[in-house]
C-alpha cells in the first residue's frame, strides 16, 4: 500500500512549488526585508523605531485601527438584525434576499468608490440635490472626510457580515425555541439565555473576519481618495510601488504591522469556530445520511463563499 | 423548514432598507451610464445610450478587458491543472495535510492584498528572478490569490460525493486508481469544480490592490483602466463599471444555477 | 464444503497507540455466511476492509482459497463488497454501475448487458435500470450495490452494515433478501453488524467481537444459550448477569467457582397467588424463591417483568399467550429458578 501510494506525491508537487515561491518566499521575504538595513545586510530594528517614533504613521495606524473596528460594529450590528429577519422569510425569497447580497459584496474597491462618487461626491447627484433642497442637515458631509470613508467601508462590511452570520441562526433549531417557551421564556429571554450564547462564537468570529477585512482593504481608499487619506494600507502601498518615494523596507515594516494585526483578527476568528464547534459538534449526531451531510456542505460552502 | 409564521412588518421593512442602501449605489451608476445629464433632478433629465457606444469604440477599453480576460483564463486554468490533483491527493490519501490546507482558506484576510504585493515585490524585483511588472508574476500571485477559493471548492465537492468511499468501491470492483479517478471521481466533482473555477474568474476579474502594486504601470486590466478613467470622463466610467457589473452578475447566476443543480444531483 | 476457504491467521491493525485488531484467527468455509458482530468500535468493520484491501495490515495473512490475499490491491482480491452508505456512484445508471466492475474487467458489451439483467432480475429492479440511484429509495440502492457486487463473481462477498441506514420495517425483509440470495448463489460472505437479532437472523455462523478480539464465535444457537463471558450474555440479549454473591443467594451453595454467572429470563418461572402465571410446574428439582413485581413491561408477544428477589434485580420473560394471567405491579411473587439453566461465566479476555 504504501509503495503504490508515492506516485501521489507527484501531485503535490506543482502545488508545493507555486505555494512556496509565490506565498511563502513573499512573506519570509517582506519579514527579513522590515529588519534589514537599507544596503541590504545586517539585522536591525531602524524601521519599526522609526514608524512608532513617527506621528505621520502612527497617526495612520490609528486610523486603520479605527475605521476596521468602527465599520466592522456597524457591520455586525446591521449584519445580526438583517440576518434573523431573514431567516423569516420562505425560502425563495430568502434565496433572492442571500443572492443580491452575495451580488453586491462583489461590487467593492474602484466601482464601488466610483458609485459614492456619482451619488455624494463633491458633484454628486445627492449632494446637488440636497443643496437645491436646502437640506442643510447634509451640508456638513464630505465623502472624502472620515465619515465617507466609514460610509463605503461599511458598504461592503454589511453583506460579508450578513453572509457569514445567516448560516449560524440555522444552527438555532425551531425546537429549541418551542422548547424554551415551553418551559415558560418569553422569546426575548429565550434569546438572552440560549440563542445569542450560541451565537457569540460566530459573532465574534465574523467580526475577526470583518475586521481583517477592513484593515487589508486599500482599493476602496485609493480610488476615492487617491493617496491622500492617512491610512495604513495606503501608507504600504505608496512607500513600496508609489510614485513619490520608495522606502521599500519601511514598507515591509509597515506591512509586517497590518499582517500583525489581521493575523490577530484572524486567529480570533479560528478560536470562535472551535468553540462554536463545541457547540454544534456535541450536538449533532453522527450522521451518515448523505442529504443531511450534503446540507451541511452547503451551508459551509456558503459560509466560505463569503 | 416548514411553513414559517407570516413575516412581520419590522422584518419586511428592514429588509427593504438593507436592499435600498446596497442597490442604491448600483442603480445610480447605471441611472448615471445611460444619462446625457443629471445633476439637479431625482432621476436623469434625458437618456442616452452614448456612453455605452463610446466605451465599446475605446480602443483602450477593449484592450483592457481582452488583457483581463486572457490573465485571468490562464491563472484560472493554470490554478485548475495544478489544484484538482493536490487537493484530490490531499483530501483522499493525505488528510493530515488538512489542518495546514485549513489556513489557506482565510490567507485573503490574514494576509491581505498590499501585505502581498509588498512581498513579491520584494523576491522578485531583483536577485536571480526578475520578474517584477510582468505577467508571470502577476500569474504567480493570482494563484495565491484564487487558492482558497479552488481548495474549498475543490474539497467540498470531493466530499459531497463521498469520494473516498466511491474510490473504493470503484477499486473493490477491479479499477485502478487513476481509471477510477477519471471514470467516477471527476465526472461527479465537476459541477463543484466548475463553480469554483468561475468564482475564481469572477474573483480576479474584480481584482485590483495586486494587480496595481504589482504592474500597475505596464499592464492594464479592466480594473486599472476603470481606475484611471474616473477621474475623467464619469459618464464613462459609469458605462464601463455597469457593464463590468452586470458581466459578474451573469457569472454569478450561472454559478447560483449550477450550485443549486449539482446540490439536486447528489442528494438522495 | 467443510474445508476452510477464506483464512484469516493472525490480523493485527494499530491506529495510532490504539489496537484495532489484536491477534485475529478465523477460518470460514465455503459458501458459509459469517456474522462479525460487536459494539461500534470493537474492530469488525476495520476487519472487513482488511479482507477487502482497503486497509493494510500490520501483522498476519489473509489466505482465499489457494492464494495470498495480503499484499494484493483490492482490485485484484476477487472479493466484492457492499459499504454502509452503498457507494454507488451517482453519474452512472442502476445499470452501468452494476456493469462497471465488468467494464474494469474488460468485459464485451453484451456479456455485461446480459449479466447486468439477470442480476436486476434477481433484486427485482429490471425497471430502474437507466435510474439514476439518487432517485432511488434506500432499500432500492441497498439493492443495487448488491448488485454490482455480485456482478463481477467474487469469490467473497464482503457486507459493511449493510442495513443500518434503512427503516426497521425495510431492514427485515431485505435482510431475509440478502439471506435468500446468498444460500441460492452459495457465496461466502462476511457480514458486519451492530444488531444481535439481526445476526440471529442471517448467519450460518456468527463472531462476537470486543476490543479488537473475536470473543467467541459459533452458530446462533450456540451463541444465544451458551454465552461465554459476560461481554457475551449482555450482548446477545437481556441475559440476568449474576455475580458470584447474587448467585449464591438465588441459587444456594454448590454452583461452582465462576466470578459470575448468567440466567436466561424465559427460563425463570414465575408464580402468582396459588396459582401458575407461566404454567410452570414447581418441582423438586427446582428452587423456590419469593419476591416482589417492580414493573411490567408488555413487549407485544412477551411480558418483561422486573423482579426484586432477596435484593438481586431479575428480568422475566414470559410469554404473552393470553390465557395466563398476569402479575401485577408491587404484586408478591414466587420464582422458579432452575439451577441447571444457571450458565458459568468466564473472565473476560479468558
Amino acid at each position: 500500500m504504501k509503495r503504490r501510494n508515492r506516485w501521489m506525491w507527484l501531485g503535490l508537487v506543482p502545488f508545493a512549488f507555486m505555494v512556496l515561491a509565490f506565498q511563502l518566499a513573499p512573506i519570509l521575504s517582506m519579514v527579513t526585508g522590515s529588519f534589514s538595513k537599507i544596503d541590504g545586510f545586517g539585522f536591525t530594528m531602524d524601521h519599526y523605531v522609526k514608524i512608532f517614533n513617527s506621528a505621520y504613521y502612527l497617526k495612520a495606524i490609528k486610523n486603520s485601527l479605527l475605521i476596521a473596528a468602527y465599520s466592522s460594529i456597524v457591520a455586525i450590528i446591521v449584519g445580526l438584525a438583517c440576518a434573523y429577519s431573514i431567516t423569516r422569510f420562505t425560502p425563495s425569497v430568502r434565496d433572492r434576499l442571500l443572492m443580491i447580497s452575495n451580488m453586491t459584496s462583489n461590487f467593492a474597491g474602484v466601482p464601488l468608490a466610483f458609485a459614492y462618487i456619482i451619488l455624494l461626491g463633491n458633484n454628486g447627484v445627492f449632494t446637488l440635490l440636497f443643496k437645491q433642497w436646502g437640506w442643510n442637515v447634509f451640508s456638513g458631509f464630505d465623502l472624502y472626510s472620515w465619515t465617507g470613508l466609514v460610509l463605503v467601508y461599511v458598504y461592503f462590511q454589511v453583506p460579508l457580515a450578513l453572509l457569514l452570520l445567516y448560516p449560524s441562526f440555522y444552527g438555532i433549531r425551531e425546537q429549541w425555541k418551542e422548547a424554551a417557551a415551553l418551559l415558560g421564556a418569553r422569546p426575548w429571554q429565550f434569546w438572552r439565555t440560549v440563542g445569542l450564547p450560541m451565537l457569540t462564537p460566530s459573532i465574534f468570529g465574523t467580526l475577526g473576519i470583518l475586521f481583517a477585512n477592513a484593515m487589508g482593504a486599500y482599493a476602496t481608499a485609493y480610488a476615492l481618495v487617491g493617496g491622500n487619506f492617512n491610512l495604513l494600507a495606503i501608507r504600504i502601498g505608496s512607500l513600496v510601488a508609489g510614485d513619490v518615494v520608495n522606502q521599500p523596507e519601511v514598507g515591509s515594516a509597515l506591512a509586517v504591522i497590518l499582517a500583525v494585526s489581521t493575523l490577530l483578527a484572524v486567529f480570533l476568528n479560528h478560536q470562535m469556530t472551535k468553540r462554536s464547534q463545541r457547540f454544534t459538534g456535541t450536538y449533532a449526531p453522527k450522521s451518515n445520511s448523505s442529504k443531511e451531510r450534503s446540507l451541511r456542505a452547503r451551508a459551509r460552502a456558503k459560509e466560505e463563499a463569503g | 423548514m416548514n411553513m414559517k409564521p407570516k413575516v412581520g412588518w419590522t422584518h419586511r421593512s428592514l429588509l427593504f432598507l438593507l436592499m435600498l442602501y446596497l442597490l442604491l449605489p448600483l442603480v445610480a451608476t447605471g441611472l448615471y451610464a445611460l444619462a446625457t445629464n443629471w445633476q439637479t433632478t431625482i432621476l436623469p433629465e434625458s437618456w442616452t445610450l452614448n456612453w455605452f457606444k463610446d466605451m465599446f469604440q475605446d480602443l483602450r477599453f477593449l484592450e483592457a478587458l481582452w488583457t483581463s480576460f486572457y490573465l485571468c483564463l490562464i491563472s484560472v486554468a493554470l490554478s485548475l491543472v495544478i489544484m484538482l490533483p493536490a487537493v484530490f491527493v490531499i483530501t483522499v490519501y493525505l488528510p493530515k495535510l488538512e489542518s495546514f490546507m485549513k489556513g489557506l482558506v482565510v490567507l485573503p484576510y490574514a494576509v491581505p492584498g498590499v501585505v502581498a504585493a509588498v512581498g513579491l515585490i520584494r523576491t522578485y524585483s531583483s536577485g536571480p528572478i526578475d520578474i517584477a511588472g510582468t505577467a508571470y508574476i502577476l500569474i504567480g500571485a493570482y494563484f495565491v490569490v484564487v487558492l482558497p477559493y479552488m481548495y474549498q471548492g475543490i474539497r467540498n465537492s470531493l466530499l459531497t460525493v463521498s469520494a473516498v468511499e466511491l474510490l473504493n468501491a470503484a477499486e473493490m470492483l477491479g479499477a485502478k486508481r487513476a481509471r477510477a479517478f477519471v471514470t467516477i471521481i471527476l465526472p461527479n466533482i465537476w459541477p463543484g469544480v466548475i463553480i469554483s473555477t468561475l468564482l475564481s474568474f469572477s474573483v480576479l476579474f474584480g481584482e485590483f490592490v495586486v494587480t496595481n502594486m504589482l504592474v500597475g504601470g505596464h499592464i492594464h486590466t479592466i480594473q486599472v483602466y476603470l481606475y484611471q478613467r474616473v477621474s475623467e470622463s464619469g459618464h464613462l466610467a459609469s458605462a464601463i463599471a455597469i457593464s463590468y457589473f452586470i458581466f459578474i452578475m451573469i457569472l454569478s447566476t450561472i454559478l447560483m444555477r449550477l450550485g443549486r443543480k449539482m446540490n439536486g444531483g447528489t442528494q438522495g | 464444503m467443510n474445508k476452510s476457504y477464506l483464512e484469516l491467521q493472525g490480523i493485527r491493525k494499530k491506529f495510532g497507540d490504539s489496537t484495532v485488531l489484536n491477534d485475529v484467527y478465523l477460518s470460514i468455509r465455503e459458501g458459509e455466511l459469517v456474522t462479525l458482530l460487536g459494539p461500534s468500535g470493537c474492530g469488525k468493520s476495520t476487519l472487513l476492509r482488511c479482507i477487502a484491501g482497503l486497509t493494510e495490515l500490520d501483522g498476519g495473512r489473509i489466505v482465499l482459497g489457494q492464494q495470498d490475499l495480503t499484499n494484493l490491491a483490492p482490485r485484484n482480491r476477487e472479493v466484492g463488497m457492499v459499504f454502509q452508505s452503498y457507494a454507488l456512484f451517482p453519474n452512472l445508471t442502476v445499470s452501468e454501475n452494476i456493469e462497471y466492475g465488468l467494464k474494469m474487467r474488460g468485459a464485451g458489451k453484451k456479456e455485461r448487458a446480459n449479466r447486468s439483467e439477470e442480476l436486476l432480475a434477481l433484486i427485482d429492479l429490471e425497471d430502474k435500470r437507466d435510474v439514476y440511484p439518487q432517485n432511488l429509495s434506500g432499500g432500492q440502492q441497498q439493492r443495487v450495490a448488491l448488485a454490482r457486487a455480485l456482478a463481477v463473481q467474487p469469490k467473497v462477498l464482503l457486507l459493511d452494515e449493510p442495513l443500518s441506514a434503512l427503516d426497521a420495517k425495510i431492514r427485515k425483509n431485505l435482510r431475509t433478501e440478502i439471506r435468500e440470495i446468498q444460500k441460492r448463489l452459495q457465496m461466502t460472505t462476511v457480514f458486519v453488524t451492530h444488531d444481535q437479532e439481526e445476526a440471529l437472523t442471517v448467519s450460518d455462523r456468527i463472531c462476537i467481537m470486543n476490543k479488537g478480539n473475536i470473543v467467541q464465535d459459533g452458530t446462533p444457537e450456540q451463541l444465544y444459550s451458551t454465552p461465554r463471558t459476560e461481554f457475551v450474555a449482555r450482548f446477545m440479549g437481556s441475559y440476568n448477569v449474576l455475580t458470584r454473591a447474587e448467585a449464591n443467594r438465588l441459587f444456594g451453595d454448590g454452583i461452582g467457582t465462576a466470578e459470575s454467572f448468567a440466567l436466561r429470563p424465559e427460563s425463570v418461572g414465575l408464580l402468582g397467588e396459588g396459582m401458575n402465571v407461566g404454567g410452570d410446574v414447581p418441582s423438586a428439582d427446582k428452587r423456590i424463591v419469593e419476591g416482589t413485581v417492580d414493573s411490567v413491561n408488555i413487549l407485544g408477544n412477551v411480558i418483561r417483568y422486573f423482579v426484586d428477589a432477596s435484593g438481586v434485580r431479575l428480568t422475566i420473560d414470559r410469554l404473552n399467550d393470553g390465557r395466563s394471567p398476569t402479575a401485577q405491579a408491587n404484586g408478591k411473587v414466587r420464582l422458579a429458578l432452575d439451577p441447571s439453566q444457571l450458565l458459568r461465566l468466564e473472565k473476560e479476555g479468558a
